[in-house]
């Protein structure tokens, strides 16, 4: 050890907080108050490394007045003593006066601390130049002294590359007084504007339980900040880890906090824009909801909310929806001669089917999100079974509009309660209704993504509401119209041409089949693909059966007959090619999913590891989250991205393209897109050089121009 | 490939700083270091004995407390006793505060009275980055079976002042005691307190 002198420290050297000057100086000078006590010094090698000073923000105390009492630490440079909780290592600093009897004091007030990163991953939360630790302290209501005179013990660790203990008593005296003025003014000033802040914060806060902690969204930030960061108190039973800084944009950040499962959180947010300000937040213990400013957060709400009615509007205009309006507004045009009691009653039997099928899988996924598992938009697509059934049933829809069969349950019920009015269409609009909107949910409109982001951080009740604002966005021109039928006047009148029509529609229909049968050969390859078609094949046949025999014509042998046949076509198609051959075909090989993208851009396959790499690298990445289902997405691949000017682009560039393939449940892609609150796809990044933390989000509907602005290939 | 494996994991390790690397419960990390008589040991070695891993630096204050309070050496010798490995791990990096020569290590243990079983030299700082271990003191408990059972600070005061030790609960006796009595850790988990370690 002698060998090493400079490693090792000296011994802690607290110098007496009163020197010989300083105890004569009040006998001298009676009358001279200096409002704080003489600085005491933390020596090492030579060299000063803390100065205590102790000082008040009056220069006199008036009895029942509170004012404040400091200690300042004056740290050399490169030296930080800690913050009340000090992170990987070190130890706060302690600060005890001893006041007379009477008096009383709060806790004490610690500044903002600063992050410091050290090898190895090491962080602190501490404190560099000059800190003041204050305390108030509350004088009885009446005092007999002329003078008091309060002392502290203090106690610190500073470090730099090594650490040192040291510790101070020091002590001030201060008339009494039925008057006083103010001391220190600009120190107190300073730091009690870097204390944790008494008023409402200028954002939004929710928080969201994640596999590895918690996820605190800062949303609506009101004010210049550009950078936010968090400090957690300490927590002996369940310690938190650190939480990067994030770089805000349009007044939202992410931070996430690594800490046990459903541990409750209790810790500092600050906002940075040159100057530092903080709030203490606390997260709930187990269950994620909208903390403290609940005023705020409601009033966000309600703007979700008509983004969710907005985007559900706009569903009736995405291509996936587009058949099954054709559909419906076909519906309309045939009740036209019928009441308006009963066009208002199949208005609100579709809107009922609407409502169904969100608050159905708002149901759904509150049940699963308890559960645990993580759920997006359009999970539904990425099951081939779901695809498959999807499928089943949108064949058989289009047979029946080319009129291979007609459902005569509908017909029998209308014969049946003939009286009632007509009620037998109310089944077929309530059956449209939820068949429209469940080939609705794979185009996440632009609107759409960012009310379902914040709608899957939130309370049950709040996912409940945001589907029912989607129900209502989607149902809103079909209720509209059949409350106002007079509307529908503009529409064509009937005739022999609407049979026609309703053939027609049937291709579309079909279209969506083709479409279906392709995700399900991205999903399970083309075997899968093959069976899927051979039992709607039989489906179909079953369905011709039923029409051509079944009748009411028919006599009772065909009936018998058809009856039979139909078992054994469904029983060979599902039975045989769905529950045999389908369930066995293989998922798609992760090499199939490589070369499916290979289009004309040279795609890297997504995964955190890789993008964290080339963003360290500094290489510029466009990332791309797709997933077959995703007509937008494709659309967008062919128009805006797989485009020349965009991959001479890239290649002059040096930008990375990178695909983020959500074909089938994807964990780490789930994660990534939950970082930016989006739940669904299409979603396009672009992290621009040296901006590894703040990339940009480019638009759902993307055009070749958007993409070549936001990468910098043109102006 | 082997670098770019490990700079992948060193990029996992970074993306995920929730999760220590040594996980009370599960298998503690293999690794193979050389102590200051050039002996070089294995930590599997050492399976079917109990082997405690503590972090040292000797210019630590919070080291230092333990060391003139001799409440360290105490411990070290009380168990050593009963058959456990205590193997004492500097993970400072050559010219930063903790960092000896072996000769002067040895100087140290002798100077210090240490009881440990050995002093390992971790200079590069793997084994430190590999346990996870943010400061000195930091210990580990490692059973019979390989695997971790403590992890964490040496006692419940978090200070320098050497008094303080005669009034704490030291975590890693309780540990001990618990373990060698065929009982389940009580308290597996802690937050270590102490200097930050001297990585590079």
């Amino acid at each position: 050890m002698r060998s090493h002198p400079a490693t090792r420290p000296a011994a802690p050297r607290a110098l007496r907080p009163r020197t010989a000057t300083g105890r004569l100086l009040p006998l001298i000078l009676s009358s001279l108050f200096l409002f704080s006590s003489p600085s005491s010094a933390q020596l090492h090698q030579g060299q000063k490394l803390v100065e205590a000073t102790l000082l008040t923000d009056t220069t006199a105390i008036v009895p029942g007045q509170p004012f404040r009492l400091g200690l300042l630490l004056r740290m050399a440079p490169g030296w930080h003593t800690y913050w009340e909780n000090p992170g990987d290592s070190g130890l706060p600093t302690t600060f005890d006066p001893q006041l007379p009897d009477g008096f009383t004091t709060g806790p004490i007030i610690w500044p903002l601390p600063q992050r410091i990163i050290e090898p190895g991953d090491i962080q602190v939360y501490a404190y560099q130049g000059e800190v003041l630790l204050v305390r108030t302290i509350t004088p009885p209501a009446t005092l007999a002294a002329p003078e008091i005179t309060i002392s502290a013990k203090s106690t610190w660790l500073v470090c730099e590359a090594i650490c040192i203990p040291g510790k101070a008593e020091t002590s001030l005296t201060l008339p009494v007084a039925p008057t006083a003025k103010p001391s220190h003014t600009e120190l107190f000033e300073k730091f009690t504007a870097l204390a944790p802040s008494d008023e409402a914060p200028p954002f939004t806060i929710s928080w969201t339980a994640t596999p590895t902690g918690w996820n605190l969204g800062l949303r609506d930030l009101n004010g210049p900040a550009t950078r936010a960061d968090f400090y957690p108190y300490a927590d002996e039973t369940s310690p938190v880890a650190h939480t990067a800084p994030r770089e805000l944009t349009n007044g939202a950040a992410d931070l996430a906090i690594p800490v046990a499962a459903s541990a409750s959180v209790r810790g500092l947010v600050v906002l940075e824009n040159g100057a530092r300000r903080g709030w203490i937040i606390e997260s709930t213990a187990a269950t994620p909801a909208v903390a403290p400013a609940a005023s705020a957060a409601t009033s966000g709400l309600w703007t979700y909310l008509l983004f969710g009615f907005i985007g559900g509007f706009i569903l009736n205009l995405m291509p996936c929806v587009l058949p099954v309006i054709s559909l419906k507004i076909f519906g309309f045009m045939r009740q036209a001669g019928d009441s308006r009691a009963n066009i208002l009653k199949h208005g609100f039997a579709f809107t009922a089917g609407i409502f169904l099928w969100f608050l159905g899988l708002a149901a759904v996924i509150i049940a699963l999100k308890s559960a645990g598992s993580e759920v997006t938009w359009a999970f539904q697509f990425q099951n081939p079974w779901f695809n498959y059934v999807i499928g089943a049933v949108v064949f058989v829809f289009a047979l029946n509009l080319f009129g291979v069969f007609e459902i005569v349950l509908p017909g029998r019920a209308t014969q049946g309660i003939a009286e009632a009015g007509g009620h037998g269409g109310l089944a077929g609009s309530f059956a449209q209704g939820i068949l429209a909107t469940l080939l609705a949910t794979p185009c996440t409109a632009p609107f759409l993504g960012t009310a379902l982001g914040f709608a899957f951080s939130q309370t049950s009740t709040v996912i409940a509401a945001m589907f029912a604002a989607i129900a209502a966005g989607m149902a809103f021109p079909y209720l509209l119209l059949s409350a106002q039928p007079g509307w529908m006047k503009y529409l064509p009148k009937p005739g022999a041409w609407m049979e026609r029509l309703k053939q027609f529609m049937g291709f579309p229909l079909l279209a969506t089949l083709l479409w279906l049968l392709y995700v399900i050969g991205q999903q399970r390859g083309t075997e899968a693909v093959i069976w899927a078609a051979a039992s709607y094949l039989c489906l179909g046949l079953a369905a011709w059966l039923y029409g051509a025999f079944l009748g009411p014509v028919s006599s009772n042998r065909a009936k018998t007959l058809a009856t039979l046949a139909i078992l054994l076509s469904l029983l060979l198609g599902l039975g045989y090619f769905t529950g045999n051959l389908f369930a066995r075909s293989a998922a798609a090989l992760p090499e199939k999913s490589a070369a499916r993208a290979n289009n004309g851009i040279p795609w890297v396959p997504f995964s955190e590891v890789e993008l964290r790499r080339l963003l360290a690298e500094g290489r510029p990445v466009f990332l791309d989250f797709t997933a077959d289902w995703c007509i937008t997405c494709k659309f967008n691949l062919r128009t805006a991205i797989d485009t020349k000017a965009v991959r001479e682009a890239f290649e002059k560039l040096g930008i990375v393209p990178m695909l983020a393939d959500w074909t089938n449940s994807n964990p780490e892609i789930t994660r990534k897109l939950a970082q930016f609150d989006r739940v669904g796809v299409p979603f396009y990044l672009f992290y621009a050089p040296g901006k590894k933390d703040d990339p940009v989000i480019l638009p759902e509907l993307l055009t070749e121009q958007i993409l070549l602005r936001a990468i910098g290939a043109q102006p | 490939m082997h670098i770019v494996r490990k700079a992948t994991l060193a990029l996992v390790l970074a993306a995920s700083p929730a999760l220590a690397v040594a996980e009370v419960g599960q298998p503690a990390p293999g690794f193979t270091l050389t102590d200051s008589n050039g002996q070089s040991h294995n930590l599997s070695d050492f399976k079917g004995k109990f082997v405690v891993l503590e972090w040292l630096n000797h210019g630590c204050p919070f080291v230092i407390k333990h060391y003139d309070s001799g409440s360290m050496q105490k411990l070290q010798k009380e168990y050593t006793g009963q058959d456990v490995i205590w193997l004492s791990v500097v993970s400072s990096a050559p010219g930063k505060q903790g960092h000896l020569s072996p000769a002067e290590t040895n100087q140290a243990k002798e100077e210090k009275g240490s009881a440990a079983t050995a002093i390992l030299i971790d200079g590069g700082g793997t084994v430190g980055q590999l346990y996870g271990a943010k400061v000195t003191p930091e210990l580990y408990v490692i059973n019979p079976a390989g695997d971790l059972i403590y992890a964490g600070a040496i006692d419940d005061k978090k200070s320098v002042d050497p008094a303080d030790v005669a009034g704490a609960t030291n975590h890693v006796k309780q540990a001990l005691d618990e373990a060698l009595a065929g009982q389940p850790v009580s308290t597996p988990r802690t937050e270590p307190y102490g200097c930050s370690i001297k990585y590079n």
